[in-house]
C-alpha cells in the first residue's frame, strides 16, 4: 500500500543522493566555467568557445570545470560563460561575447594570474563590494523566473542537477495528496494556459479527470509554429525535467497512464534532451511502474511533430498523432472529453506544464501573489527585432509592454523611434506606441486588439513597414492553411493577394477597405483557431497604422522604406568621396558604377535594393540615400565602359 | 546517371524495407515510420510511398495525403550542401528575402529546388530559433548568423574551394597508392 | 418529440438530430456543399451553412448542431447572408466558371446558391485563383478536374464508407491542396469501375468516371 511515507522516504533518498553530489562539486575549489550551449548558443559559437577553454586549460596545465548549460535567454550576449573562481577572490562573473580568442586570454589572465580583466566583464552574477552585479541592470531585476529560473544554470543532461536544485519535490508532494487536491490547487491558482489563449489549466484537467473513460492521455504540445518564438524548444533544451515534471502531475491529477511529449522534429537538441531526460527520469524511479512506491503507474513517450503550424490547434494535433493529416475537427467534442484514439486527452503548452511544479511546491497563494489577478503567475517572450538586448524574457505579468521594450530589451537600437510592436505572432497583432503602457497580461491585450499567442514579440522601428511586416505573417499563415476551410484556404489567399499588391505599389482604390470587409469574415467564418485569427495582424495594423497603407496605395510610397518595389537608392555626389571603393565591391549583382567624375552612382535597373552599400560606405560621408517613391532618386547616367558584362565566371 | 539514382533508390528500399520490420501496423507508427525514412536518406522517394501502405496494409493514397501534408517531407533528394535560409519574423524584418534573392541568383535555382548536379539545394524555413543572430542562412549543420547579400558569394566560393580540396586529396591518395 | 422554431416557423422533430437535415427536409433551404448526414463528426469545411441559434454568439455551421427542444433559430440574418455570400465567392474565385461547358450545368449547387444568395458567377472584385491543370487523369478509370473541385471531401468518404478504406486523399495543402489517386488500387474486391460512387456523388462533377 502506498502512504505519504512512503514517498516522502523515497524521494528523500533520491534528493539526498543528488544533493550530496551537489555539495560535493561546492566543495571543489577549481574554477567552474558554465557556458550556454543550447542551440543559440552553439549558432554563435559556443562549441568554438568550449574547445577554446578546454585546450588554454590544458595547456597552462590548470585544473578546471568545464560545465555546459543551456540557455539564460540572453540572446544578444551569445556566447555567454559564467566563470565561478572562488579562490581568486572574486564572485561568479558573467562574460558575454566570449570568442575563443576571449576564451584563451581569459584562461591565461584570470584562471592562471587571477585577473579578471575587468573591461570584458558584463557584471557579477551576485551582489558583492568588488564588481557591479548583474542584477543592478534592469534585464536580470525586472524578470522574475518560474519557467526559465534553473535554465541556464543546470546541466539539462543531468537529472541530478535539477533534483538537486529542488526539482521533482513538486511531483512528490503532489503523489503524498489526492488528484483532485491538486487540481484544487491549480484552479485556486488560477493558471491560464500558456499556448496563447488562456484557457484555465485546472478546469481543463477537471473536465478530463471527470470524462468517462478508463485509459486517459496527456499531452505535452512543444510543437512551437510561429516563425519568431523559439522559448518552448529553448526550455526543453536548457531544462527538460521542469516540463516532464508538470507532465507528470498532470497525468496524476486526471488520471492517465500515458504522456506524450509532442516536439517538432525540426528540434533535435529538444528531442535529444527530452528523450535521454525521460529515460534519466524512469531510472530515477520517478517515471515507470508505482511510482516512489504509490500506485500511481506512468509512461511517457515523444512523438515527432512533422512540422504543421496547425497542429497547434489540439484536434489538429491529435489527427497527426493517428497518423493522418493534420486538419482540425469541428468541436465539440472537446479532446478533454474525446481525444486520441477516442480517450479523454489533456492537451498543455510547455509552458504551462513547466509552471505547475512550483506551484505545487510553494502553493496557490504564492503564485497569485505574482502578476496581475486574473493572469497570475509569468509571461515568456521572444523578444525581436529592433531592440538592442534581443531573447527570451521572463516577466512577471502586469509589466507593461514600455518597461519591457524600453528597460528590460534596452530600448530601440540605433537610437531610432519607436513604431509598433507585434506582439503573439502570426495570430496576434500589431501595436503602435499609444499601447505601450497597455500592462501585459491574457485580458489587457485581446481587448488592446492584440494576444499573448505563442509569446512571439517583434519590435519595430520607425523604419519598419507594418504592412509588410502584415504580408509576411499572411504569407506563413497562407502557406500553413491546411486547405479544410474555405475562408482560410481561400480567404487568406487573397488578403495576401491584396497584401501583396499594396506591398508592390500596384495598390488600387478600396483595397484598404476590402482587406477589413474579408478579414472579418474569415474571423466569423473559419473552421478552426488559425483561420480565425489568421486576420489579427491586418486587422490591427489597419486599425493603426491606415496612414501607412494609404501612402502604399496612394502615392505608391512606402513610408518605413521596406517595400523594395517602392524604394530607391541614389548616391548623394555632395558626400560621396572620390576616389573611395566601399559600395563598389560589396554590390551582389555590379549595379554601382564610377561617374566621370570618380564618384559612384547606382544603375537602378539593376539595382536589386539590398541596401549593402548602404552599410558598406563610411559612416563619415554617409553619401548612399534611400527614397521613396523610387522617382525622387536624381537621376545619374551610367558612362556606357562601365557597364560589364555581368561579372565573367572563373569556369 | 540515371542508372546510378536507380541503383540509389534501389538500395535506399532495400534499407527501408529492413526497417520496417522494427514498426507494427498501427496507424499512429505512420509518421514515424516517414520520419524515419526522410532521417536515413533526406528524401521519400516515390517507391517508399507504396513499400510502407504495402506494411502498413493502407492505400498508398493515404500515405501520399499524410507525406504531402507536412513540412518536414521532402520528395525530392536535396543537394550535397543543402542551404536553407531563415525567413522568420526577426530574419524577415532584416531583410532576409534580399539573402534568398541572392542564393538564387547565384545557385541559378529557385527556392525548393535543387541543382543539377545535386551539389546544392535552397530552401526557405520558417525559423531556426536564432532571432538575436538574424538573418541566418544555414548551410548543411553550419548556422550563419548576420548574414549579409554580399556574403553569399564567399560562403558558396569556401564552399567550392572545400570541394575542390578535398578532391584533390582524393587525387594524391589515388596517385600515391598507384 | 422537440418543438424547435426556424424562422418563426414551429418545427416537431426528434432531438439530437442534426439541424441541417431537419431544415432542409422541412424545405428550409440553408446554403450547404459537403454535408453528408451519415458522417459524424460532420466535416463541416464548407462553411455555408451558417444560422444563428439563439443563446450562441455569432452564427453557427447548422451541420454541426443537434436539435434540442425550444431552441430558436434564424436562417436569413443579415450576418449570415453576408457570410455565406462571402464563402460563396471564394468558391467562386477557385473555380472555373465554364457553366456551358460543364457536365454539371444547370444541377450545380454553386450555381444554385448563386441564384439563392444573388452572388454574380465572375466575381468583380476577387481574382480568380486557379490551378496550373485544368484536367488530371486519375488512376485507374477517373478524370478529376481540380478547377472544378470544391474540396468539400464527399468523394473521400463515400470510398471510406464503401470500401472501408479510401482510396482517394486530400493532398497537398492549403490553397494547393487537390484530391488525389495517388497508386492506384491494391488488390480490391469491388473495382473502381464497378463502384464509381466517388464519381457519382461529386456535387460539381469535377471526377469522371472514363468509360471504355
Amino acid at each position: 500500500m502506498s502512504s505519504p511515507e512512503t514517498i516522502r522516504q523515497r524521494f528523500a533518498e533520491i534528493a539526498e543522493k543528488a544533493g550530496t553530489e551537489k555539495a560535493a562539486a561546492a566543495g571543489r575549489t577549481v574554477p567552474k566555467i558554465h557556458i550556454g550551449m543550447a542551440t543559440c548558443g552553439i549558432a554563435s559559437g559556443a562549441l568554438e568557445t568550449k574547445a577554446a577553454f578546454e585546450e588554454a586549460v590544458a595547456a597552462q596545465g590548470l585544473e578546471a570545470e568545464i560545465h555546459p548549460v543551456g540557455c539564460i535567454g540572453h540572446c544578444y550576449a551569445e556566447p555567454w560563460v559564467i566563470i565561478d573562481y572562488p579562490e581568486s577572490g572574486f564572485p561568479p562573473i558573467f562574460y558575454h561575447e566570449v570568442t575563443p580568442g576571449k576564451a584563451k586570454m581569459l584562461t591565461k589572465l584570470f584562471l592562471a594570474e587571477g585577473d579578471p580583466r575587468f573591461e570584458h566583464v558584463y557584471g557579477a552574477t551576485v551582489e558583492n563590494e568588488m564588481i557591479p552585479s548583474v542584477t543592478e541592470f534592469p534585464r536580470f531585476n525586472k524578470e522574475k523566473r518560474l519557467v526559465m529560473e534553473k535554465c541556464g544554470k543546470i546541466d539539462p543532461e543531468r537529472i541530478e542537477e535539477y533534483i538537486a536544485e529542488g526539482g521533482y519535490g513538486g511531483f512528490a508532494q503532489a503523489l503524498e495528496g489526492s488528484p483532485d487536491a491538486v487540481i484544487d490547487t491549480i484552479e485556486d491558482a488560477r493558471l491560464r494556459g500558456r499556448g496563447g489563449a488562456g484557457f484555465p489549466t485546472g478546469r481543463k484537467w477537471r473536465l478530463a479527470r471527470e470524462a468517462q473513460g478508463e485509459e486517459k492521455v496527456v499531452i505535452c504540445n512543444a510543437d512551437e509554429g510561429d516563425p519568431g518564438a523559439y522559448m518552448d524548444r529553448t526550455l526543453l533544451e536548457s531544462n527538460p525535467h521542469q516540463a516532464l515534471e508538470g507532465l507528470a502531475i498532470c497525468a496524476y491529477a486526471v488520471g492517465a497512464q500515458k504522456a506524450v511529449f509532442y516536439v517538432r522534429a525540426e528540434y533535435p537538441l529538444a528531442v535529444k534532451i527530452i528523450t535521454q531526460a525521460i529515460e534519466q527520469a524512469k531510472e530515477a524511479g520517478l517515471l515507470g511502474e508505482k511510482i516512489l512506491g504509490s500506485d500511481f503507474s506512468l509512461e511517457v513517450e515523444v512523438f515527432q511533430g512533422s512540422g504543421a503550424f496547425v497542429c497547434g490547434e489540439e484536434t489538429a494535433l491529435i489527427r497527426s498523432m493517428e497518423g493522418h493529416r493534420g486538419m482540425p475537427i469541428h468541436r465539440p467534442p472537446y479532446p478533454s472529453e474525446k481525444g486520441l484514439g477516442g480517450k479523454p486527452t489533456v492537451i498543455n503548452n510547455v509552458k504551462t506544464l513547466a509552471t505547475v511544479p512550483p506551484i505545487i511546491e510553494k502553493g496557490a497563494d504564492w503564485f497569485k501573489s505574482i502578476g496581475t489577478e486574473n493572469s497570475p503567475g509569468t509571461a515568456i517572450f521572444s523578444v525581436v527585432g529592433d531592440v538592442n538586448h534581443p531573447g527570451l524574457v521572463e516577466i512577471p505579468t502586469g509589466v507593461t509592454l514600455r518597461s519591457l521594450i524600453f528597460e528590460v530589451c534596452g530600448g530601440i537600437a540605433k537610437k531610432k523611434k519607436f513604431k509598433a510592436v507585434q506582439i503573439g505572432g502570426p495570430s496576434g497583432g500589431c501595436l503602435p506606441e499609444e499601447f505601450l503602457d497597455t500592462p501585459i497580461d491574457f485580458d489587457s491585450l485581446i481587448q488592446a486588439g492584440a494576444m499573448m499567442g505563442s509569446g512571439g514579440m517583434v519590435v519595430m522601428d520607425e523604419d519598419t513597414c507594418v504592412a509588410d511586416v502584415s504580408r509576411f505573417f499572411l504569407d506563413f499563415t497562407q502557406k500553413e492553411s491546411c486547405g479544410k476551410c474555405t475562408f482560410c484556404r481561400i480567404g487568406t489567399h487573397h488578403l495576401l493577394e491584396i497584401l501583396e499588391r499594396i506591398t508592390e505599389g500596384e495598390g488600387k482604390e478600396g483595397d484598404a477597405e476590402q482587406l477589413e470587409l474579408l478579414s472579418r469574415e474569415i474571423v466569423k467564418g473559419s473552421l478552426c483557431g488559425l483561420g480565425r485569427t489568421a486576420p489579427n495582424p491586418v486587422l490591427t495594423s489597419l486599425q493603426y497604422f491606415k496612414e501607412d497603407y494609404d501612402a502604399h496605395i496612394h502615392e505608391k510610397r512606402c513610408p518605413g522604406m521596406m517595400c523594395r518595389p517602392l524604394i530607391a537608392f541614389y548616391i548623394d555626389l555632395e558626400k560621396c568621396a572620390r576616389g573611395c571603393d566601399a559600395c563598389v565591391g560589396v554590390c551582389p549583382v555590379d549595379a554601382v558604377f564610377t561617374t566621370r567624375t570618380r564618384k559612384k552612382g547606382i544603375d537602378q535597373e539593376l539595382c536589386v535594393k539590398c541596401g549593402e552599400c548602404v552599410v558598406a560606405c563610411p559612416p563619415e560621408y554617409d553619401a548612399v540615400k534611400k527614397v521613396s517613391p523610387p522617382h525622387l532618386a536624381p537621376v545619374i547616367e551610367r558612362p556606357p565602359e562601365t557597364r560589364t558584362e555581368s561579372k565573367k565566371e572563373s569556369s | 546517371m540515371d542508372e546510378t539514382i536507380q541503383a540509389q533508390e534501389a538500395a535506399i528500399l532495400e534499407d527501408i524495407g529492413e526497417q520496417l520490420k522494427d514498426y507494427d501496423q498501427n496507424r499512429g507508427s505512420l509518421i514515424p515510420i516517414l520520419q524515419m525514412i526522410q532521417q536515413r536518406h533526406q528524401y521519400l522517394p516515390p517507391d517508399s510511398i507504396r513499400k510502407v501502405a504495402e506494411h502498413m496494409e493502407i492505400p498508398s493514397s493515404e500515405v501520399y495525403g499524410v507525406a504531402t501534408f507536412y513540412n518536414q517531407f521532402r520528395f525530392h533528394p536535396p543537394g550535397k550542401n543543402p542551404i536553407k535560409v531563415c525567413l522568420g519574423t526577426a530574419c524577415h524584418v532584416r531583410a532576409a528575402d534580399v539573402i534568398l534573392e541572392n542564393f538564387e541568383r547565384k545557385l541559378g535555382i529557385k527556392e525548393g529546388q535543387t541543382s543539377d548536379d545535386r551539389e546544392f539545394s535552397l530552401e526557405r524555413v520558417a525559423c531556426v530559433g536564432c532571432c538575436a543572430l538574424a538573418p541566418v542562412a544555414v548551410v548543411g549543420e553550419t548556422i550563419h548568423g548576420h548574414m549579409a547579400p554580399s556574403k553569399v558569394e564567399g560562403l558558396l566560393m569556401r564552399i567550392q574551394i572545400h570541394k575542390e580540396m578535398a578532391e584533390r586529396e582524393k587525387e594524391k591518395e589515388k596517385n600515391e597508392q598507384s | 418529440m422537440a418543438i424547435i422554431t426556424v424562422d418563426g416557423l414551429s418545427i416537431e422533430t426528434e432531438p439530437g438530430r442534426n439541424l441541417l437535415s431537419v431544415c432542409l427536409e422541412n424545405d428550409i433551404y440553408i446554403p450547404h456543399l459537403c454535408f453528408m448526414e451519415w458522417l459524424d463528426p460532420p466535416h463541416a469545411s464548407c462553411r455555408l451553412c451558417y444560422v444563428e441559434v439563439e443563446g450562441k454568439a455569432g452564427p453557427v455551421p447548422s451541420c454541426t448542431v443537434s436539435v434540442a427542444s425550444g431552441m430558436a433559430v434564424k436562417t436569413d440574418t443579415v450576418e449570415v447572408r453576408s457570410l455565406q455570400r462571402t464563402a460563396l465567392k471564394f468558391f467562386l474565385s477557385a473555380h472555373k466558371v465554364e457553366c456551358k461547358v460543364c457536365p454539371a450545368n444547370r444541377q450545380c449547387p454553386l450555381q444554385e446558391m448563386a441564384k439563392f444568395l444573388k452572388v454574380p458567377l465572375k466575381s468583380k472584385d476577387l481574382n480568380p485563383r486557379l490551378k496550373e491543370k485544368d484536367l488530371e487523369a486519375l488512376q485507374p478509370c477517373f478524370e478529376y478536374y481540380p478547377n472544378r473541385c470544391v474540396l468539400c471531401g464527399k468523394c473521400l468518404h463515400t470510398c471510406e464508407r464503401v470500401k472501408g478504406q479510401s482510396l482517394l486523399t486530400f493532398a497537398g495543402r492549403g490553397i494547393d491542396m487537390t484530391v488525389s489517386f495517388y497508386g492506384g488500387l491494391p488488390n480490391e474486391e469491388i473495382s473502381c469501375e464497378e463502384c464509381a460512387e466517388c464519381a457519382a456523388v461529386c456535387p460539381v462533377k469535377a471526377i469522371l468516371l472514363v468509360t471504355g
